[in-house]
């Protein structure tokens, strides 16, 4: 804070700028950070050793570890193991031994003589086929008994099949765009504290990222595409079908077709009762177009208990509030970081352990211009002025900020609302259907939030809450003034 | 590491000193340093048995996304090898252990794979479309084929049972495997020979029991067995060679420009989304351009433009900065125009 008085009284601002107003710079920094020169920074994952040494999975096959340093280009990196084949999924067990889930299988690399580096490898998971697509990466979570969960990605069809696959081929699963010709694409799979693993949830397309969050809930985002009308954000639960078909040609429950694909094709009614809807549909456009790894704010954080959804086509981290309503996730999502010097191919996230640093692995290798690194946005103090929390209310929703807002928000004419619906299927993403403009008035507010009634609130639509940018009582700029919140349930 | 480093910081070039991977899309190994690289890695026509615990992945008919439906013409599997490890000590020798087959698959010398297909371009980042699997360098001088030639007590390890990959240890940077065949445990190691187009190999299993390296006179041993296994000159393999010294501008060639530089992983031919906008359809049609008012007609000028300048007009819908501006030869910009005029029509 001190800073901050300084240099408010060096410029001599203080009669237009408040003592407290805080602007981003003065909230966040975002840095940069550098990999040793000549190595691609195809960042497949990240993770922390409980003595702070930061791990970074690159995608050529090297792990690279360093102790971070204040100066982002200072870090002292080393080499700690090399030979994974595209690791998107990392776990540090301790500053000598990590777990990576890499096309194949999930690999435990130990050094064991005590020079730094790896020098033993050991398959600690499998059971998931490998089709010769380059598509089909992994991710991984704790599942906080010593297991994980492992997201494992489809294959493209914008790439082929070996002629020889890892694990039993099948012919139905083969078809379509994104396709699940082998064992587990597109589920996320449990391993036990022994690496036994076991199907827990089917229909994923990619999701690039899995959490299970402080309070043991597990979320895992997707890409807009084929059955995915945009990025979704799921609540991911134990036998639930999360709608992408090709999948369920490896579920023995699944009984109604030989070939899941066409016969939801078909049957598009009976699809939309049988899968899991998003906890959060997130515009693909104007909010996320590719969700990377869930992370929650942690303790201390201005929103901790929200979720982080790193963006892996923009330059952007989406912000995301859940709530449950009776048995049902839904929430809202707003930009945390849009722009402001981030890059894109965001898809991995860790905070240090005291809280105050956001490390963001970067990578989109194989699609379009390379967009990769790895960045940390560090927590300065102030909080900004921004949207607090979005939730639903049953005829409307409360919207509640950070900071003290002017009259301005406190007025019907501030605030407009519209929603969508959007329906997934077989084409590469769906655009938003059934557009309708809503009524607004605001019910109550008071120094920190108003109250919305929103005529025509329903269920199964996105709502898009606007309003204008404006500064806090205290001067503070408003740093987004755009939500969604997807209703799958209005309270009563 | 520190002396690394220090060279690093003084820009000098990194493989002569360092083991971590570049940007070199031919990387290589040393005899004290071996380099082992786990991706997908060429097949070399192996022998189909070989791959007895592999399934066959099967050809499948095109499937257009938009229809949400099968269209005319076919996808054929491509020759890879999915889950097994590439070696190299430098030009000296090379090798592919399977994961899956728990086996040598092949050995070659002179050079290790070249990644340009998987890797792609430090600038441009693509992989090639459908052909992304790295290429040999080098001279193959053994390949395996029908039963795995180690044989215990005079059986082969593929009759002893399902055979289960554990896992690799390093010595001095080399790698040891350990698996098993049924019940028993193995370990194999491939290793230089001082004799030209060949390596030595040591197997070992717990006790003492008979191993045997099947073809080989003299490769044999109780418990743990070392043999040098020679081969000949097989094959020679030069690496990726992109499409080129094209001379005259065509459709066909633009064809598998679109494939080479990775164009298909964006844009489909068939009118149906993707990351990017289709270039099927596209020739002749009106298309919506972010921040324009009125549509543009997709003319040969247009489509010019948006593979030389993809920022000058960003289809609505569709992110800026997303696809690379490619500089290519004019011959190479006409070819691409001309396939995407050819597809101005369905099919």
């Amino acid at each position: 804070m001190k800073s901050i008085f300084f240099h408010i009284g060096v410029l001599g601002a203080l009669a237009v700028q408040p003592l407290h107003a805080a602007k981003f710079n003065d909230c966040y920094k975002v840095e940069s950070i550098d990999l040793p020169s000549g190595v691609p920074p195809e960042v497949g994952a990240i993770d922390f050793a409980e003595d702070g040494t930061l791990f970074v999975v690159l995608r050529r096959g090297d792990v690279l570890k360093a102790t971070p340093t204040s100066d982002p280009n200072a870090f002292d990196w080393k080499l700690f193991a090399t030979g994974f084949d595209n690791g998107c999924g990392l776990d540090v067990i301790s500053p000598s031994k990590i777990r990576v889930t890499q096309m194949a299988e999930m690999t435990e690399a130990e050094d064991t003589d005590g020079d730094a580096s790896a020098d033993k490898f050991m398959r600690f998971a499998s059971g998931w086929g490998l089709s010769g697509n380059y598509h089909e990466t992994n991710a991984l979570t704790r599942d906080g008994k010593s297991g994980y969960f492992i997201a494992v990605g489809t294959a493209s069809f914008s790439g082929p099949t070996f002629e020889h696959t890892l694990g039993t081929f099948s012919d139905a699963g083969r078809r379509g765009r994104n396709y699940s010709s082998v064992k587990w694409k597109g589920w996320v799979l449990h391993s036990d504290a022994k690496g036994n693993i076991t199907p827990w949830a089917s229909g994923f397309r990619m999701a690039n990222g899995i959490y299970q969050d402080t309070k043991g809930e597990l979320w895992a985002g997707d890409n807009q595409g084929d059955w995915k009308a945009t990025t979704p954000l799921y609540h991911v639960e134990k036998g639930h079908f999360y709608g992408h078909p090709s999948s369920l040609v490896w579920d023995p429950d699944f009984k109604k077709s030989k070939d899941p694909l066409a016969y939801y094709h078909d049957h598009l009614d009976e699809y939309n009762k049988d899968r899991t809807y998003a906890a959060v549909e997130i515009p693909h456009m104007e909010m996320n177009r590719s969700a990377g790894e869930p992370m929650e704010f942690p303790k201390g954080n201005h929103f901790a208990g929200q979720l982080l959804l790193p963006d892996n086509n923009g330059e952007r981290i989406t912000r995301v509030m859940v709530e449950k309503v009776g048995d049902t996730w839904q929430g809202a999502c707003t930009h945390f970081i849009d722009g402001r010097g981030l890059h894109s191919g965001n898809h991995r996230a860790r905070f240090t352990a005291d809280g105050k640093q956001l490390y963001i692995g970067q990578t989109v290798r194989g699609w379009g211009a390379p967009a990769e690194g790895l960045q940390r946005i560090t927590f300065l103090g102030p909080v900004p002025f921004d949207i607090d929390r979005v939730s639903i209310t049953k005829d409307g929703f409360k919207v509640s900020f950070t900071q003290p807002i002017p009259d301005k928000l406190k007025d019907d004419k501030a605030w407009e609302i519209s929603s969508c619906t959007y329906q997934s299927k077989w084409t590469y993403g769906s655009d938003p259907e059934n557009k309708k403009d809503h009524q607004v008035k605001v019910a109550t507010s008071d120094a920190k939030s108003v109250t919305l009634k929103v005529d025509g609130l329903d269920e199964h639509r996105v709502f898009k809450i606007n309003f204008p940018k404006c500064d806090s009582t205290d001067g503070s700029p408003l740093q987004n003034n755009l939500a969604f919140y997807t209703v799958n349930k209005v309270p009563k | 590491m520190r002396k690394t480093l220090l060279l690093l910081c003084l820009g000098l070039p990194l493989h002569a000193a360092d083991p971590l991977i570049t940007y070199e899309n031919r990387p290589m190994g040393s005899v004290e340093k071996p380099m082992l690289l786990r991706s997908y890695l060429p097949d070399p026509d192996i022998d189909d048995a070989v791959f007895s615990q592999h399934d066959t992945g099967r050809k499948v008919s095109k499937y257009n996304p938009e229809k949400g439906a099968d269209v005319k013409g076919e996808v054929v599997p491509i020759a890879g090898i999915a889950a097994g490890i590439g070696v190299n000590f430098g030009p000296a020798l090379s090798y592919v252990f399977d994961t899956t087959e728990c086996r040598l698959l092949y050995t070659w010398q002179g050079g290790f794979v070249d990644m340009t297909p998987y890797w792609g371009d430090k600038a441009k980042g693509s992989r090639v479309s459908f052909g992304y699997v790295p290429q040999l360098v080098g001279t193959l001088f053994w390949k395996t084929s029908g039963k795995d030639p180690i044989e215990l007590n005079g059986k082969s390890l593929t009759d002893l049972g399902p055979r289960v990959y554990t896992g690799y240890r390093l010595v001095k940077g080399v790698p040891t495997y350990e698996f098993k065949a049924g019940q028993t445990p193995f370990t194999l190691t491939v290793t230089p020979s001082d004799k030209p187009l060949a390596c030595t190999v040591t197997v070992t299993t717990p006790g003492d029991g008979t191993l045997t390296w099947k073809g080989i006179d003299g490769a044999t041993g109780k418990g743990t067995m070392t043999l040098t296994l020679a081969g000949s000159d097989i094959g020679k393999f030069e690496g990726y060679k992109p499409v080129n010294n094209i001379t005259k501008a065509t459709s066909e060639t633009g064809e598998k420009l679109f494939l080479q530089y990775g164009c298909s992983a964006c844009h489909s031919v068939d009118g149906s989304k993707n990351h990017g906008p289709s270039v099927g359809l596209l020739f002749g049609h009106e298309v919506e351009i972010d921040g324009l008012d009125k549509p543009v007609l997709a003319d040969r000028d247009y489509i010019l433009e948006s593979i030389k300048a993809p920022n000058a007009k960003v289809v609505k819908g569709y992110p800026p900065n997303y696809m690379p501006p490619f500089g290519l030869p004019d011959v190479e910009y006409d070819s691409l125009v001309l396939y995407i005029e050819s597809l101005a029509k369905p099919e």
